[in-house]
């Protein structure tokens, strides 16, 4: 089991609030991940990642993720399930100076899609079957794919249970498997979209009650850009 | 079953969880000293109202979380806003009405009772549902009525694909579209008696819908029936 945050804003008013705002979605899927956790933010500069071992609550208070700005953030609480809890093997996965990847879920080919991307020249750095997705995309992307279409590439190659959360400096996509056992919900304002595995880490935002709240359906990418 | 002492019972208790934790809420709500509960900002959370045995009512005003209203029975549960996976799992009796949408796997392997979903389900609604009635008024997703074995599920918009997969005796009315039909899952006739029961379904769930409206799906039989000309297979 892991938990997925995801925070992209619309309106450029909520920047200076981007930590404070992503610091208690990421704690609400502590009972989701409890052994890691990591982050990206993405701000005029670039995308800065955190990933480190422990509760997400320490994490994010030892790295002052709070008062991070910014216009868009990703997150991820880890409850290991295929590879050793370290921060290396935290999410998210970032093969590309501005490409992070956050996954629930396991891929059951993911040994032969890491040997195929191997033979190409893309080499993994963990055993993480999570960092064969993210490189993957990154191929494609660096092969002149869209994030949307390499999304539903992963469709066509991968085998096995996920809900992914994929961000780029200006984009925003989430995407299930064909059977969608992995949770996910999505709430949308005129000032921001918001992910996460489970509604309770979406409560404490401003207008959530007023927000449109889809479940994603599975094999269908849904995308946001600025 | 302990019997509500009338006199020693308050009408009316209320209860914050935003200073109760749900956990102090569901030991409250196993040994009742009231008749009726208010839960205010209940924010998604987990397992609220879940194991109730007293014929009490609970209304629940906020969206709740996971298995909310789980294995119930006699007690009457209202959530004014939508709630996540597996509402009203294992039901056994009672009821649980959702005024806005349900996530997956709502009322999950449900023996008896009535959940009603005001809103849309996601997928595997109903999903090994034992006796349950479950009506939605907007859609259900893919896989809904997966292996449904007693009970009846009336969906007033559409069905997704896989309707009613390997489905025994449940039997399923929808107004909508179907996507597809599951494995084994056939439409039927609409006799006189699946008229009745729909319309007392809907008349409890306080829909407008005429009957006349739906189609009926149930079980071809042939999955289920061991058939002597098939042993070499097995």
């Amino acid at each position: 089991m892991c938990g997925i945050v995801g925070l992209h804003l619309k309106n450029p008013a909520l920047e200076p609030e981007l930590g404070r705002l992503f610091v208690p979605m990421l704690e609400a899927m502590t009972s989701r991940g409890p052994d890691s956790a990591g982050l990206a933010t993405y701000d005029a500069e670039g995308m800065h990642v955190i990933k480190d071992v422990g509760l997400p609550r320490d994490i994010c208070a030892a790295h002052d993720i709070a008062a991070r700005s910014g216009h868009q953030a990703v997150g991820h609480t880890r409850m290991a399930t295929e590879s050793a809890v370290t921060s290396d093997h935290a999410h998210p996965f970032t093969p590309l100076a501005d490409l992070a990847l956050v996954h629930n879920g396991s891929f059951s080919n993911h040994a032969s899609i890491r040997r195929t991307l191997a033979r190409q020249g893309i080499a993994c750095t963990t055993d993480n079957d999570s960092e064969v997705a993210a490189r993957f995309i990154a191929r494609e992307l660096t092969e002149g794919a869209d994030l949307e279409d390499a999304m539903r590439s992963v469709l066509k190659e991968f085998d096995g249970f996920f809900t992914l959360l994929v961000t780029s400096g200006t984009q925003f996509a989430v995407l299930r498997d064909s059977f969608a056992c992995k949770p996910a919900v999505i709430a949308e304002t005129a000032d921001y979209v918001a992910m996460a595995s489970e509604y309770h880490a979406l409560a404490e935002l401003p207008g959530i009650g007023d927000a449109r709240i889809v479940e994603p359906e599975p094999e269908r990418v849904y995308a946001w850009s600025r | 079953m302990v019997a509500l002492n009338g006199s020693s019972v308050q009408e009316l208790m209320k209860v914050d969880l935003a200073s109760t934790s749900v956990r102090e809420l569901n030991a409250e709500l196993h040994a009742p000293t009231a008749r009726r509960y208010e839960v205010h900002n209940p924010r998604g959370a987990e397992a609220i109202a879940v194991g109730l045995r007293h014929a009490i009512e609970v209304e629940i005003h906020g969206p709740a979380g996971y298995y909310c209203a789980g294995m119930n029975m006699l007690a009457d549960v209202v959530v004014h806003g939508s709630v996540g996976t597996g509402v009203a799992e294992n039901m056994m009796s009672g009821s649980v009405r959702v005024r806005g949408d349900a996530s997956q796997s709502a009322g999950a392997t449900g023996h008896g009772g009535l959940l009603v979903v005001e809103g849309s389900a996601s997928m595997r609604c109903g999903i090994s549902m034992k006796g349950i009635d479950i009506v939605v008024g907007g859609d259900v997703g893919p896989m809904s009525a997966f292996m449904a074995q007693a009970g009846r599920l009336v969906v007033c918009g559409d069905a997704g694909d896989g309707l009613g997969d390997s489905i025994y005796e449940a039997r399923l009315y929808v107004r909508g579209r179907v996507g597809s039909p599951g494995a084994d899952c056939v439409e039927k006739e609409m006799r006189d008696e699946h008229v009745a029961e729909l319309g007392q379904l809907l008349a409890d769930a306080g829909l407008p819908h005429d009957p006349g409206e739906f189609r009926r799906f149930g079980s071809a039989r042939r999955l289920y029936h061991f058939a002597a000309h098939n042993s070499a297979a097995y």
